[in-house]
């Protein structure tokens, strides 16, 4: 069983398309700022990848919604759908929801009500959206969210679901990273021996996935398996049994064996942990390819900062781009791997050129939830 | 624009059914005042009631937020009622297939707003690197999963007043999807005056949790000496609809249900007209809002409701206020497999 995706639409700190964050990633662009969101005197970490799409020097609420909702839009221009919902599923996920304008209503006094938390009320006002479900699963949000799209395919309970991802930067989460990050990054920079830890980014991304033969629309790439799974080890902790379950899972669902694949969007969030046992367990997984069949290996965090419950989703949108356009970006930054990640194909210095049929997408989380999925060129 | 509602109703083919039966076999509460999921069925407040300043206490409690302590609270309570637990609590057997579903509004409320004063008044030097785990809104989930070793799909659903019965839904998916064979449910508020001033009411605490598990995993874990596992088999989930409305949401469900609906689960502001000839309960009258813990609440009550009167139905519904994107509702009968 494969899903079609029919459309994709995102916007990030480097892009406002699906099509220019991929231009952007493949020149190689830095676009992490200085902090602007809060005040950064209160902070170690001065900088991250914002969407700088405010109208004075304060922060907004509701600018995860508004992303959320202009990704929604794209991705149903691009598969060809009207902008009425009130018949498909939309499956949102994210880390932090709407917890920005919670923390502007507890500090400033902007007006929120309970039901402006999560985003059904948006989806309903903006598509007439009713079957709205926002799921908030860390950094794996938006793959988990594609998995449960999936099931609802295969069941019979809809024939097209929107899957899309978005978060903005909180005040709470942004200053608990910075207060445990040993060092401050001013980069995110993934499986690099110089990687200091996270910076995070903002952004939304949004797919159209349709049952085959329900539609007739060329799909931009072919959907094969998703897995999803918890380490239940530690609670912020990487787990190398729970990646290596996962990874070894969504190759199961879609019939492929690790020498099919040409592609790895790797999770590379930058902090030391989490990159070398996500290193260390694709190398073990990898180990048995060849030379000539190892994937290349990308991480797109270098760019667009973490962009949290979406960036498993985005990362799914820059490989679709990859195999369309025979390109993969490379990693920003690159010039000397961990020991864990030595033997991998990490693209650096640029991006390359290559032929990718077969792509795998890594996003792990808090609380040990890891997701991963497959895409395959369509024919 | 006002969609018809979306009606799961796959369960109406008998031979999805029975295939494709998810069954309740646990329940677990941790309400102030309150012992069990029975006691919200009387108005005798039971003698030995939970008093969340002595219960949440403990090793397993320690360095968690509020909304956790009360999650593993109602988890270990659910997983012993469906004989899950040995006598040191642990999980028996494996959790390679078990899921763990959180349905939460306003977990992390206080998280969120306490961290952000600490970063204003002391920079985040004052911030304490052990609440990292609840700066994300799943901790709950995650820290049920950790303490029992529940390696299956870990999932929280935040999303309004329908997400409780939203996230019995997305179990019951989960375990028809093959993804795993059993889900242990946990609906959860915390009372803090983040939330207070939220809602613009009191709060209190509530937590509720369900073991949902497929029929033929049900059937599995007897001894000879007794064949039937924990509490056994409550009743079994049989629809579920998703509507833009109430009213219509609630008929279409009421039309699938297979027996006379004997009970109705109501939450303010969700009262559509009654046909007057079953019993109403309104648990939000007695327990205030709930918010994500309502729906997953309410499964808890329809199942202990089913197990006593074991020919009725019971429906629930949430959401379809003024504010609220979306009504859902859901249709619990006996859990007779024939």
């Amino acid at each position: 069983m494969t899903w079609d995706i029919t459309g994709s639409g995102a916007i990030a700190n480097i892009g406002r398309t699906p099509g220019q964050i991929f231009d952007a990633l493949c020149a190689g662009q830095e676009t992490r700022n200085p902090l602007r969101a809060f005040d950064s005197t209160k902070y170690r970490t001065r900088h991250a990848y914002e969407i700088d799409d405010r109208t004075g020097l304060r922060d907004e609420p509701w600018r995860a919604t508004k992303w959320l909702v202009l990704a929604v839009r794209q991705a149903l221009a691009d598969a060809g759908l009207s902008e009425d919902l009130s018949r498909t599923p939309v499956l949102v996920g994210t880390t932090l929801r709407e917890q920005r304008s919670t923390e502007l209503w507890w500090t400033e006094g902007v007006p929120v009500r309970p039901s402006d938390l999560h985003f059904g009320g948006a989806l309903r006002d903006a598509f007439g959206a009713v079957s709205t479900y926002t799921f908030a699963n860390a950094c794996s949000a938006s793959l988990y969210a594609l998995g449960l799209a999936t099931d609802m395919l295969d069941c019979g309970t809809a024939d097209t679901v929107v899957v899309a991802g978005t978060d903005s930067i909180t005040e709470s989460a942004f200053g608990m990273l910075d207060r445990v990050q040993n060092e401050s990054p001013q980069e995110l920079r993934p499986f690099d021996v110089t990687h200091k830890g996270m910076l995070m980014g903002e952004g939304a991304v949004a797919v159209v996935l349709q049952r085959p033969g329900t539609h007739d629309r060329r799909p931009l790439a072919r959907l094969t398996g998703v897995s999803m799974n918890c380490d239940a080890q530690h609670a912020t902790a990487p787990d190398p049994e729970g990646i290596r379950t996962a990874v070894l899972d969504a190759h199961r669902r879609a019939g492929v064996s690790s020498g099919d694949i040409d592609l790895v969007m790797l999770h590379g969030s930058g902090t030391p942990r989490n990159d070398e046992t996500e290193a260390a367990v694709l190398s073990e997984v990898f180990a048995g390819t060849s030379r000539a069949h190892a994937p290349l290996m990308t991480a797109i965090k270098s760019m667009t900062g973490h962009t949290l419950g979406g960036s498993g989703l985005l990362s799914l949108v820059v490989a679709v781009l990859a195999m369309e356009r025979n390109t993969v970006p490379p990693v920003l930054g690159l010039t000397d791997p961990i020991e864990q990640a030595a033997g991998l194909g990490l693209v650096r210095g640029g991006a390359t050129a290559a032929d990718i049929t077969t792509a795998q997408i890594n996003a792990f989380g808090l609380g040990g939830i890891n997701a991963v999925a497959l895409v395959e060129a369509a024919a | 624009m006002t969609p018809a509602p979306t009606t799961d109703a796959r369960l109406a083919d008998p031979v999805l059914a029975k295939a494709r039966e998810t069954l309740v076999t646990g329940v677990g509460l941790a309400v102030p005042g309150l012992r069990s999921v029975g006691d919200l069925l009387t108005d005798q407040p039971p003698a030995d009631g939970f008093d969340p300043a002595t219960a949440l206490k403990g090793r397993e409690m320690r360095h968690k937020d509020r909304a956790s302590r009360l999650a593993l609270y109602a988890a270990e309570q659910a997983l012993a009622d469906a004989g899950l637990l040995d006598g040191e609590g642990r999980l028996l057997g494996t959790g390679d297939t078990t899921a763990v579903v959180v349905s939460s509004n306003l977990g992390s409320l206080q998280t969120a707003c306490d961290f952000t004063d600490t970063v204003s008044r002391e920079t985040v030097v004052g911030l304490s690197p052990l609440g990292l785990p609840q700066t994300s809104s799943n901790v709950v989930a995650g820290w049920v999963a950790i303490r029992y070793g529940l390696r299956g799909p870990n999932l929280t659903v935040c999303n309004g007043a329908t997400s409780g019965l939203d996230a019995l839904h997305w179990a019951r998916n989960l375990i028809v999807a093959g993804r795993c064979r059993r889900a242990v449910v946990v609906g959860v508020e915390p009372a803090t005056e983040h939330v207070d001033k939220l809602l613009g009411t009191r709060a209190s605490d509530v937590a509720c949790a369900v073991v949902l598990e497929s029929a033929a995993e049900a059937s599995q874990g007897g001894s000879a000496h007794a064949p039937v596992r924990g509490s056994g088999v409550y009743a079994r989930l049989a629809a579920y609809t998703r509507g833009a409305e109430l009213a219509p949401t609630v008929a279409e469900t009421e039309a699938l249900a297979p027996v006379p609906v004997g009970l109705r689960l109501t939450g303010a502001p969700a009262r559509p007209p009654s046909t007057g000839r079953e019993q109403s309960l309104d648990l939000t009258a007695r327990l205030g809002d709930c918010s994500g813990a309502l729906g997953v609440l309410q499964g808890a009550v329809a199942a202990v409701h089913i197990r006593t009167h074991g020919s009725e139905a019971v429906l629930a519904f949430t959401g379809g206020g003024d504010f609220d994107d979306a009504a859902a509702a859901l249709l619990l009968t006996g859990g007779d497999t024939e």
